[in-house]
Formats: C-alpha cells, structure tokens, sequence
C-alpha cells in the first residue's frame, strides 16, 4: 500500500474469500454494489471480480476470490484463490487485508478455510452469514469468544439487509491500524496426530482437531421443538419417491419454459427487429450502404439479441435453483447416468440447456468447477438439437418424409424420423464424450466430492443479479463478434456484383424455362410448376427474386459453393445445397432463407417458416442444372437433417466456446470435430439411404 | 468395513481415509477425518452418490469415493 503522488490516500486492497454457498456474493454486492471489473485471471477461466466503495473516507478496493473450501491449490479456484492471496498473480494487487465469509450454520467447516487464511499472516475479519438460519436452527454462537480465541474479530452480518455492513467495514479499517495476531493452535495438534496418517492427511487432520477444540463452548446447539420449513422441504426433496418426481417435474417445467415461453419474447424480437429494418430501408437509399446497413449490421445484430430471452429465462431459473441448493440435486441424481460416458452429475443443466440453445447451456456450465469436465460438457453441448434446427426438421420431414403410419395409427413417420434426428444428437454426443474421455481428456478420475447446501429461499436481489450478469457479458462480448461475422457473410453473399451478369443470368434462365416448358408433356405433373415460374418472371416482384438469386450465385460465397459441390456430392447434394450450408455458419435457421434465395423464391416470412409451402413446393420441383433428375429425395431429405443435426454452423455457439475457455483452440476444435463428424454421418445416411430406398 | 457399505440411515464413525492423493485430501479437508461421526442420509437412483450428513452439513459423495473411507467397528 504505497501512497499515489496526488496526495490521496491509498486504497486498502481487501480479498473476500469463502465456501462455496455462503453468500460471499450477497456480501460483495452489499460492500461493494456492482463490481468495477469482470474479466477472466491471466491464463486461466476463473472469474475475477474487482469493486470499489469507500468507508469513512478510505477508498477500499475489494477483490472476490472463487468460492472454495480449503488454500491447498487442487484445482484452478483454489490456485488462483492462494495466488492473489500470496501476490503472486501479475496484473492483480496484493491484498492488504482478508474478509473471510463463514456460514454460521455450518461453523466447523467454514473454519477449515478461514483458519488457513489466518494462518497466512495478513490482518483478517471473519464475516458471519446466515446467522438468521442458525438461529432458526437453534444454534447459537458466541460471536466475541470466537472473536477471542481465533486472535481476529467476527463481524455478523445479514447482507441482504445490509445489517452489520457498517461494522464489518469498521473492523476492516480497526485490523489494519493493529493486526491480530495469528492464532497458534495447529502446531500443538499437529504433533498429536498419529504417525500412522499419511502425511498429506495430517494437516487435515489437525486442522478439525483443532476447530473442535476451538468451537467447544462457542457454538450451542438446542435442535427446535418443531422442525424449520427449510428442513421440512428439504426431506421432501431428498424422499426417494416424492424427491425424484419433484426433480423431473422441475426439470420438465424448465425446459419447456426456456423452449416455449422464451419463443414469444423472440418473435417479438425478431418483428422489431424487422420494423427497425423497415424504418431504416425506407430512410436509405436503395444500394450497397442500405444493405450493408439492413442486411449485415442490422440483421447481425437482431441474430444476437433474439438469443437474450433464452439467456435470461434460463439463468433465472438456474439462479432460482442455486439460490435454494437445488442444483446441487440436481446434480446428485444425474450423476450416475453421466458418469457411463465420462462426464460427471454437474453437466446435466448445461446439457439440457442446450436443447434450447447451446449458448446459455454453455454458458451455464460454469457451475462446474472441474476443469475437465466443464470443457468437455462445453465440447458436446452443441450436439444437442437446438431450437434453431428445429425448423429444418420441421420443414425437410413435412415436405419430404411420406405421413404414414408406423405400426399404431397415431405414430406417423415423420414424427419419429423428428424424434430420431434428437436421438442422433444425443447418441453422438455421448459417443463423443465417451472417447474424448478415454483419450485426449484421459487422466486420474475426477472426485465428485459437492456439498449439498439445505433448502433456502432465493434472494432475489441475487438472483435478479445472475441474470443481469449473463445477459450482460453475452451481448458485449459474443455480440460484438457475432455482429462481425455476420457483415463478412453478408459481404460474400453480396459481392462482387455485375448488374450484366445478371440480366444476362435471368435471360438464360427464362430461355431454359420456355424451352423445358416445349418439351414436356401437356399431363407432366411439372408443367405447372414451370409455367407458373415462367410467368412469375414477368412481374415486378418476381423479376427482383429472380435477379437476386442471380446475384447471389454470381457471388462470392455462390462460386464457393460451385467450389464445394465435389465435397457435397457425396451427400447428394447440389452446389446449391453446399452454398446454403456455407451461408447457414452464422445460425443454422439462415439456411432456410438461403434455400429460398438460392431456389429464386424470394425472402421467407420466418413466421411462415413451418408451413413453409411456397418454399416446400419449390424445394420439390428443384432439379439438377439442366436435368429433370430432382435434387431432394429422402435420402437427400435425411442426409441434410441429419448433417445439420451434427454441424457445427452457428458462429455465436463457437464464439460463446472461445469466450468461456478463454482460448481460440477449443472454437476451432469444435467446429473441426462437427463438421467432420456430419459429413461422415450425412454421407452414411444418403448412401445407405439410397441403398435401401433406390 | 467402508462407508459404502453402511445401510442407509445408520450412523458409523470414521476411522481412516485411504490414499495420498487429492481426492482423499478432499474428503479429509470437507470434513470425513478420523473420529468424526456421519450419517448415511441416501443414495441417488442407479448405484448413484451417497448422501451424507456430518459436522451439521450433508455432503454428497461418489460410492469408489466412500470406498476409501474405512469405518470404526
């Protein structure tokens, strides 16, 4: 702490550490109001969090180190938490003092890590949370004894109601003037331990020795003549039978809430969105700027905010649920199924998230705190059939897959070839899982060792917090890029452009028609189709369509897709297919409106995108350039489906994977695995498909 | 005999915690050392974790993991 030049004084530099489900977070919100810094520490992905308050005129700055329950680095948490406690992490202040947030239900762990912090030497002042809850429990704690015997004082505070907010910081600025001294309590129980503990045990073992010794005659314990409600809840939750349907009840009520009622908030997005385009395009005039505007920029920027709704329902709910310890429950029953293919109890919320949509189930998977396995939940979450391939499925199994009957009367075809392309994500994710684990991700088993926090009553100052947070930190940081890769897409779709090529592409196109039209039969059940698209050409409306597809193949990404047919081919696919597939990398559902400009139809009302019939019948009617061999058969129908299914074509998923493991490595291995793993799929699929379908 | 095998609802005390590496000291450092009296609460559905209560908290913890915990006859 070294006075700056101005005169000023310095700011004490202040780390709060703590359990995991302490309220350390509702303590940092009620010190510090919204932190001044969020960011990742060098190198690694654990969060850091800097705020700034000032107490009695001393500015204080407040770093919140990761919750964890002990200073011996096993994990990254635990590193980086003895890091900033010992200095050594560049880029971050040595802390001057240490808040230690203990929960006063649970005294003789949280002490664990609080008597380790006091051992470090730096001036501390123990935070007692939740003391309202152990009342209510009928433990009682005397507060100045503990005080006394620990050497350090012990503030109480409620911070959701900013009780004892006042004292804490007094006792912060009273052990500053006049340190504590360290309590000497481990050395004598060290040397009691019995030689026959392995030596790495024997701190441990101490350690509680000595927290025993140290709590008997602080904390009384007078269990309440009837029960508290938490606890009451909490057997209900447990029970074997009630517990387990109240877990998959929840669980159902989550996903379709994230599924279904995220779907209005996002229509009505996307509407204003549109409006905002309709405005703009009626402001510009027609030409290379109004598009850039409308279609890159603007419509970039629509394809990052429809995604909040989604982020905001699903942190409320996982905020809810960890505000209660329910997730924790969550995790206990899951974690046998997961443990079969190398993940671990905690990845369940993450993986089901992503039926919704990979980016908050991505982004959720930050509540687990093992390294490996949050990077390989965060690998396979995109394999989970989201929302967005949704109307792929919809639209290819309607227009394509023939509505019969399978076995029973009620189970159509279609539906189960829609149940299958689930199934398919879910199956090579597990697959997926299962080898990464036996091979890159290879290493000693990893404990599940997690602390089932008793039920409470989300606060939802925190809760509110969470979900301001996530939805923050995805519209600045995926945003910007996601707005980015749009306008590059858009550019190759867009250019270059010859306005000669083009007319001279829709005469050709006009003459191939007439002369098609000549050469069918009056009763092929084609002729209408090519009537009617001949006739189209000679309105205002399908003249500007016709001229767009044409733009479109002359450009850019158009000669990529010709560059990629002999890739496709194999699939069943025409250099059209290929194009929309190229065109789709920014979001999968783009691929139904890249389909329709490609195949001269015109933009498609997303609303409409499910019905689709305009696009269903040009999509039937497509042919082979210059044959009559139509393109999409069912086993092209399956092919697409399925490569979708498993494609990795959603630039804010991969931009998402970079942001959370901090490193560019993991986007470009996902989108590598994906693409590479639909292919091969795509292809077994179409050629087996023709096999057996001829 | 390992907390693994203690029948759910029965009290057992801790004896030993096997192993020198970062899983035992995790089990040793949330509270499971020698003396310490636990609770077998549950068990997840499947062979799933094992719920446990001790030092006024519950504590959920794999049954390879329990394995390692030797209990006092």
């Amino acid at each position: 702490m070294s006075p700056p030049p101005d005169g000023t004084p310095a700011a004490i530099v202040v780390a709060l550490v703590g359990n995991p489900n302490t309220g350390k977070s509702t303590l940092f919100s009620a010190l510090a109001g919204i932190p001044t810094r969020i960011g990742n520490y060098p190198g690694v992905t654990v969060e850091e969090k800097i705020g700034r308050f000032t107490h009695r005129g001393q500015t204080i700055e407040l770093i919140d180190l990761p919750g964890t329950y002990s200073l011996a680095p096993k994990s990254p948490d635990e590193q980086v938490a003895v890091d900033v406690l010992r200095g050594r992490l560049p880029g971050v202040p040595t802390p001057d003092c240490v808040v230690v947030v203990a929960d006063a239900t649970n005294l003789e762990r949280n002490l664990y890590l609080a008597t380790q912090a006091l051992d470090l030497g730096l001036p501390t002042v123990i935070a007692l949370t939740l003391s309202d809850v152990a009342a209510q429990k009928g433990i009682t704690i005397d507060v100045m004894e503990l005080g006394r015997r620990l050497g350090c004082p012990v503030v109480r505070v409620v911070a959701p109601t900013r009780t004892g907010i006042e004292a804490l910081g007094d006792a912060l600025l009273a052990v500053m003037k006049s340190p504590a001294v360290p309590p000497q309590g481990l050395g004598t129980h060290l040397a009691a331990v019995e030689a026959r503990h392995e030596p790495a045990a024997r701190e441990a073992i101490a350690r509680y020795a000595w927290i025993e010794e140290l709590l008997t005659g602080v904390v009384q314990r007078q269990p309440p003549a009837r029960r508290p409600l938490g606890e009451r809840i909490d057997d209900l939750l447990t029970h074997r039978v009630w517990g387990t349907l109240v877990f998959a009840a929840t669980m159902l009520t989550m996903f379709s809430s994230i599924f279904w009622l995220a779907t209005p908030l996002m229509d009505g997005i996307s509407a204003g969105m549109d409006a905002v385009s309709g405005w703009v395009e009626g402001l510009l005039p027609e030409g290379a700027i109004r598009s850039l505007v409308v279609d890159g920029v603007l419509a970039g920027v629509g394809g990052v905010v429809v995604f909040v709704p989604q982020i905001a329902m699903l942190f409320l709910f996982v905020a809810i649920l960890e505000g209660c310890g329910y997730l924790s429950r969550a995790a206990f029953l899951m974690d046998r199924l997961l443990c079969g293919v190398g993940l671990g109890g905690k990845s369940f919320i993450p993986l089901l998230s992503s039926f919704a949509c990979a980016i908050p189930g991505i982004m959720a998977a930050r509540t687990i705190e093992n390294p490996r396995d949050r990077l390989l939940t965060i690998l396979v979450a995109p394999l989970m059939s989201c929302s967005a391939r949704l109307p792929v499925y919809l639209l290819l199994c309607g227009a394509f897959v023939p509505n019969i009957a399978v076995g029973v009367s009620w189970v159509r075809l279609p539906a189960l070839v829609l149940a299958g392309m689930y199934a398919v994500g879910v199956v090579t994710a597990a697959l997926v899982a299962l080898v990464l684990s036996r091979t890159i991700f290879r290493g000693p088993p990893q404990p599940f060792v997690m602390e089932l926090p008793g039920w409470r009553w989300p606060r939802w100052e925190v809760v509110l917090e969470r979900v301001r947070e996530a939805v923050w930190s995805f519209l600045q940081n995926a945003g910007t890029l996601i707005v980015a890769v749009s306008i590059v897409i858009w550019a190759m779709a867009s250019y270059p452009r010859s306005e000669p090529a083009i007319d001279a592409e829709v005469a050709t196109h006009r003459t191939m028609l007439t002369t098609r039209l000549a050469s069918l039969p009056p009763d092929d059940p084609d002729r209408a189709d090519v009537a009617e698209e001949l006739a189209s050409l000679d309105t205002g409306d399908g003249l500007a369509v016709a001229r767009r597809g044409a733009a479109q193949r002359q450009s850019l990404l158009g000669r990529m897709g010709r560059l990629v047919e002999p890739l496709v081919r194999p699939l069943g696919w025409d250099w059209r297919l290929g194009c929309a597939a190229i065109a789709s990398f920014p979001a999968r559902e783009v691929v139904l409106g890249t389909l329709a400009v490609i195949y001269n139809l015109g933009d498609i009302d997303p609303g409409e995108e499910e019905g689709g019939t305009a696009l269903v019948r040009r999509l039937r009617a497509a042919t082979w350039d210059g044959t009559n061999r139509k393109v999409f058969t069912l086993p092209v129908a399956l092919s697409i489906m399925v490569f979708f299914a498993l494609c990795a074509q959603c630039a804010s998923t991969l931009v998402v994977i970079g942001r959370e493991t901090n490193s560019w490595l993991w986007p470009v291995v996902t989108f590598t695995y994906m693409t590479v793993l639909a292919w091969l799929a795509a292809f077994a699929t179409y050629q087996i498909g023709t096999l057996l379908l001829g | 005999m390992s907390l693994e095998q203690v029948a759910i609802g029965s009290v057992a005390r801790v004896a030993n915690v096997s192993g020198s590496d970062s899983t035992s000291l995790r089990l040793l450092e949330m509270g499971l050392t020698p003396g310490v009296n636990v609770r077998v609460v549950g068990t997840a559905p499947l062979g799933g974790p094992l719920e446990l209560e001790l030092r006024g908290y519950r504590l959920s913890i794999r049954r390879h993991e329990a394995a390692r915990v030797a209990i006092a006859k």
